[in-house]
């Protein structure tokens, strides 16, 4: 193999090669539905909407994943809820479960952080923690932690 | 065609540069609600969905389809996404009529889309390739040579550009959902316009949008039951050719031409000029008018820019061109072809409002996409077509 420059590459076989990397900008809006749910967060409150069939979804739906009709009720879950299900992150050491907040009918995922996986279990009860300086962001919440005065595992 | 095809329903957008009140969802929405709107359906009555947007690094949504599902009532149901660079909003629409024409499908809902404000389309085609020359020119430094190759054959009037910007942007102030509105715009203020990509100046350049479109598209049974205003396809064709090869026609793509004839042919006609009362073709530089009048077969050879001249493509011209404004007044480049189709479909319907051209039966549109390469025609008309 030669090298032509500091780019480009010829293979023993004459085939050519050259790195191409893409870093490029992009914004995103999020309209007023995800806005109304962010600007809950920096109040430390955190917002869902009912779905036509009666489920409350955290964080919120804009459509109705059954109908796609506009989701236009709301409701204000807890910041307290329970895991239904749960991965261990050895590079971060912590959790990344699944959450059900007490209010809401599906679970989001969001991070958990406990000393170890075996303090970690489905059915836990879990806290969120937020974060001291919020900014309309699902890190507002800072993660979740064991619930206090619940912390049976294994349930 | 076996099945005939009927427009019922045209929803879009409030463009403008930035939507940042709704979500790309809710953009969507916008233009999918207005369009079952005047179709008199509901979302749970559409049978297929059919999405088209600007190529993916323009915006940085890859796959737009799944993450709309639910804002495109997609759950349970077909849902087809549609490539093909700046012509993808006609030739999404072709492939939902296709749907229709095949007896597939009984009512198909279609959309094209852009956030631009989210991108930055100038740049994202300017991505320097390896083992090729980084113009980093984007669009406009692309087309300008094809245009400046157009002056120096057909020797038209420096001016001519100029005139097409002031009467589209004169067009757009009667639609309330154009992007650009300027009241004050002059032939003499537009030929003071900052030069971009000589020779084409700042005015005669399509804006940045944020906007969609959507079209709904059902067999003649339906359309006949719901008895609401309608468009009736009369004829669609797509063609297709490389970026760039030698001895390529850059003005007038071969392509282009092979696209028109085939879409007139197909719809019975003879004499564009004399047969189709209007027409909504794909502008985003003004110079492109007389070009693709040309191509299409609406003009002679070199004799496009004697139209602009004489004012036949004015709303009070033989041949009214892009009364809505066309895309040098709003440029929402995933939806813009749509909106060429949709515009020509409200003007049969009678629904375009201040900018409807009085008695129109038959209209055309047109969108072209990538380096002049892609092409996506259909006529629309009244009445159900015989042929």
């Amino acid at each position: 193999m030669s090298t032509t420059d500091d780019d480009v590459t010829i293979a023993d076989d004459g085939s050519f090669t050259a790195p191409l990397v893409l870093a490029y900008p992009y914004d995103r809006t999020v309209g007023p539905t995800i806005g109304r749910f962010l600007t809950g967060l920096m109040e430390k409150r955190i917002e869902g909407t009912v779905g036509s069939d009666g489920r409350v979804y955290v964080p919120p739906a804009e459509f109705d994943p059954v109908t796609g009709e506009p989701c236009t009720e709301w409701v204000t879950a807890a910041d307290t809820g329970t895991v239904e299900t749960w991965s261990w992150s050895a590079d971060d050491e912590r959790a990344w479960a699944m959450i059900k907040l007490d209010g809401a009918d599906v679970a989001m995922m969001h991070r958990v952080d406990v000393a170890s996986a075996d303090d970690m279990s489905t059915g836990m009860r879990v806290q969120a923690q937020w974060a001291d300086e919020r900014r309309g962001a699902i890190d507002d919440i800072a993660t979740f932690v064991q619930a206090s005065g619940d912390g049976e595992a294994g349930q | 065609m076996t099945e005939r095809v009927a427009i019922i329903g045209v929803g879009q957008t409030k463009h403008d540069a930035c939507r940042a009140d709704v979500s790309v969802a809710g953009l969507i929405r916008e233009a999918v609600d207005r369009a079952l709107e005047g179709a008199g359906l509901t979302l749970a009555e559409v049978d297929a969905i059919v999405i088209g947007k600007a190529p993916d690094m323009l915006e940085g949504i890859v796959m737009p389809e799944l993450w709309l599902a639910d804002a495109l009532g997609a759950a349970g149901k077909p849902v087809f996404r549609v490539h093909t660079a700046g012509s993808v909003g006609g030739s999404t629409a072709i492939v939902a009529a296709q749907h229709v024409a095949a007896g597939v499908h009984d009512v198909v809902l279609t959309i094209g889309f852009e956030k631009q404000s989210d991108g930055n389309a100038m740049w994202a085609l300017s991505v320097p390739l390896p083992f090729g020359m980084p113009v980093h020119a984007g669009a406009g430094g692309y087309f300008a040579p094809h245009v400046r190759n157009y002056i120096e054959q057909s020797g038209a009037p420096d001016y001519v550009g100029s005139m097409v910007a002031v009467k589209d942007r004169t067009n757009a102030l009667k639609n309330p959902y154009a992007h650009l509105h300027q009241p004050d715009i002059t032939l003499e203020n537009a030929m003071e316009s900052p030069m971009l990509w000589d020779p084409i100046r700042f005015v005669e350049t399509c804006p940045s949008s944020d906007g969609a479109c959507a079209l709904v598209l059902t067999s003649e049974a339906t359309a006949d039951r719901l008895d609401v205003p309608t468009a009736w396809v009369h004829s669609t064709a797509m063609r297709s050719e490389p970026t760039m090869f030698a001895g390529r026609n850059s003005v007038s793509p071969r392509a282009g031409e092979m696209c028109a004839a085939d879409v007139f042919a197909q719809a019975g006609i003879t004499n564009p000029l004399e047969e189709i009362d209007v027409a909504e073709i794909y502008v985003p530089f003004s110079w492109f008018e007389p070009m693709w009048l040309e191509n299409l077969g609406f003009a002679p050879r070199h004799e496009g820019w004697r139209f602009v001249e004489d004012g036949v493509t004015e709303m009070t011209g033989t041949l009214p061109v892009n009364p809505s404004g066309g895309v040098l007044s709003s440029n929402p480049i995933g939806a813009s072809g749509m909106l060429r189709f949709g515009e020509a479909a409200m003007q049969v319907m009678g629904t375009a409002g201040d900018h409807q051209i009085d008695g129109a039966r038959k209209a055309f549109g047109q969108a072209y996409g990538g380096g002049s390469q892609f092409f996506a025609m259909w006529v629309v008309g009244a009445d159900k077509p015989t042929t």
